[in-house]
């Protein structure tokens, strides 16, 4: 009877992609991160809920070092992407970056034509030799982001000039086109209607084929319907981490269960 | 941690839905009882308001089943909420079925007046159903109040029925075999007891329910099932 269950919700915990322990992080004297220890698992989409000012964007960030571009922003603790410390002073933060994307919330494509904004990543990561690599680049990550279709016949035109919804796909291609290896989203579809939403989380579930995504979301059905594991965040701790069906049927901290009920914590 | 959502209306669906499953094991432990005793004294009349009154207890089945897919529609319930939702739906579906039973009853006491008891079965007919019907009354009280505790107790207490139930299988199998002329009223009596005994395994299902409610686990089936023993019995008998 097994094979009749839902089971594509797995993931192999096995192989951990991050791995997050002690993690401290002070705005000046704000303690915004309290000693979080975390491992995020390859191939698997988690999700960070909590509400505004769980510090939860702030832990994503710290994920690709986006926080080094706060001058009173201070991370203690160890991070390690695939047993690399990514604190580390021989990491180059522009090479993290390239491989740990990052999608935000608002679309912000450069003011350059949708070919140029996929193409950019790849052309000063030195990712493509020839003309006819980066066209096969552009069309692959287009493609991936489901985007293909919609823009093959006008790949001069602006990017901004694109819908909303398509707007953040070329985010995401230019994310993808870098070859990452973790895909970080910021609230990827807070400004977006709910097609566009259900195309983004399409191609998030396609995405965690080949890499480790980690969704920051105030959706908590967003985040029951894409990830595989949930982390809940609140006051700049880490409350509960488990598997995404059982933080929602069953959470075992009362916190989160008064957070995901909608309950007055 | 606070009890109430930051949405009032919510917990007003929640409430609403719930009182409509408590009302409805109010009706069914009236039916249940008023069956017993238009049995006992075999008035066809109280046996008739029993028949007529399921149709109000599947109107409350079909109201809570309703209610329950526009909140999970409407409000996405997740955690206890969710699992409350589901137990209700589940608790009113074996609400509705004991409502059949009782009815069963009260059909089968009506096609029986006129002809003679077996001596003896019917008190413990009486018996069980009381037995049976404080089952239902105790185990939507471990609902209302999530005790866990009190609804394993009921999950062991069912056994006790199961019990009375081979005793009093036993006792029509010898009246039967005794003299041919008792097995039309025979059969209808052990169809009474089997539905009683059914109402109690329905008690269970409540109780179950109300443990998932509470834990999120649904307690293993691992209870001896003395249903078998009567089978056991009636081919050693024959």
């Amino acid at each position: 009877m097994d094979d009749l269950r839902i089971i594509e919700r797995t993931s192999n915990m096995n192989d951990i992609k991050i791995s997050a322990k002690g993690v401290q992080v002070f705005y000046g004297d704000t303690h915004a991160i309290k000693d979080v220890d975390v491992e995020i698992a390859d191939k698997t989409v988690t999700a960070f809920i909590g509400p505004s000012g769980c510090g939860k964007s702030t832990f994503l960030r710290c994920l690709n070092r986006m926080n080094d571009t706060i001058d009173i922003c201070r991370v203690e603790g160890s991070i390690a992407i695939d047993g690399q410390d990514i604190y580390d002073k021989r990491v180059d933060p522009v090479q993290l970056r390239a491989k740990v994307g990052m999608v935000f919330q608002k679309p912000n494509p450069f003011p350059k034509s949708i070919y140029d904004n996929v193409a950019y990543g790849p052309k000063i990561h030195g990712l493509a030799r020839t003309k006819a690599d980066l066209d096969e680049i552009v069309e692959a990550s287009l493609r991936r982001a489901a985007l293909w279709n919609e823009v093959k016949d006008r790949l001069q035109a602006p990017g901004t000039g694109l819908s909303g919804g398509q707007q953040q796909r070329l985010c995401i291609a230019r994310a993808v086109a870098t070859a990452p290896e973790v895909l970080l989203m910021d609230e990827p579809c807070s400004a977006l209607d709910p097609i566009a939403t259900a195309q983004v989380e399409e191609l998030i579930d396609e995405l965690r084929q080949q890499f480790s995504v980690v969704i920051v979301t105030h959706s908590m059905q967003q985040a029951a319907r894409v990830s595989q594991k949930t982390a809940f965040f609140h006051l700049g701790n880490l409350v509960e981490f488990n598997d995404t069906d059982q933080i929602f049927t069953n959470p075992q901290d009362p916190r989160t269960e008064s957070y995901i009920t909608g309950r007055i914590g | 941690m606070n009890d109430q959502h930051i949405v009032a209306s919510f917990d007003r669906d929640l409430e609403s839905i719930q009182s409509s499953v408590i009302k409805m094991g109010g009706l069914v432990e009236q039916a249940l009882a008023d069956a017993a005793k238009a049995l006992k004294s075999r008035d066809a009349d109280l046996a008739e308001v029993v028949r007529k009154g399921d149709k109000v207890i599947d109107e409350l089945d079909l109201h809570v089943k309703t209610d329950a897919a526009r909140l999970l529609a409407l409000r996405s319930p997740t955690a206890k909420d969710l699992r409350l939702v589901l137990a209700v739906m589940e608790i009113s579906s074996h609400l509705e079925r004991c409502g059949d039973y009782a009815k069963n009853i009260a059909k089968r006491t009506q096609a029986m007046s006129g002809a003679g008891a077996i001596t003896g079965t019917l008190s413990d007919l009486g018996r069980m159903s009381a037995f049976v019907e404080n089952m239902i009354n105790d185990v939507l009280d471990a609902f209302i109040q999530r005790d866990v505790a009190k609804a394993e107790e009921i999950i062991e207490r069912d056994l006790e029925a199961d019990q009375i139930y081979n005793t009093l299988f036993r006792s029509f199998l010898t009246h039967m075999m005794e003299d041919h002329k008792n097995i039309a009223v025979g059969m209808h009596l052990h169809f009474i007891a089997k539905n009683i005994e059914r109402i109690g395994d329905h008690a269970t299902g409540i109780a179950e329910q109300t443990i998932y409610a509470v834990t999120g686990k649904l307690p293993e089936d691992d209870r001896p099932k003395y249903d078998r023993i009567a089978l056991e019995l009636h081919e050693s008998d024959l």
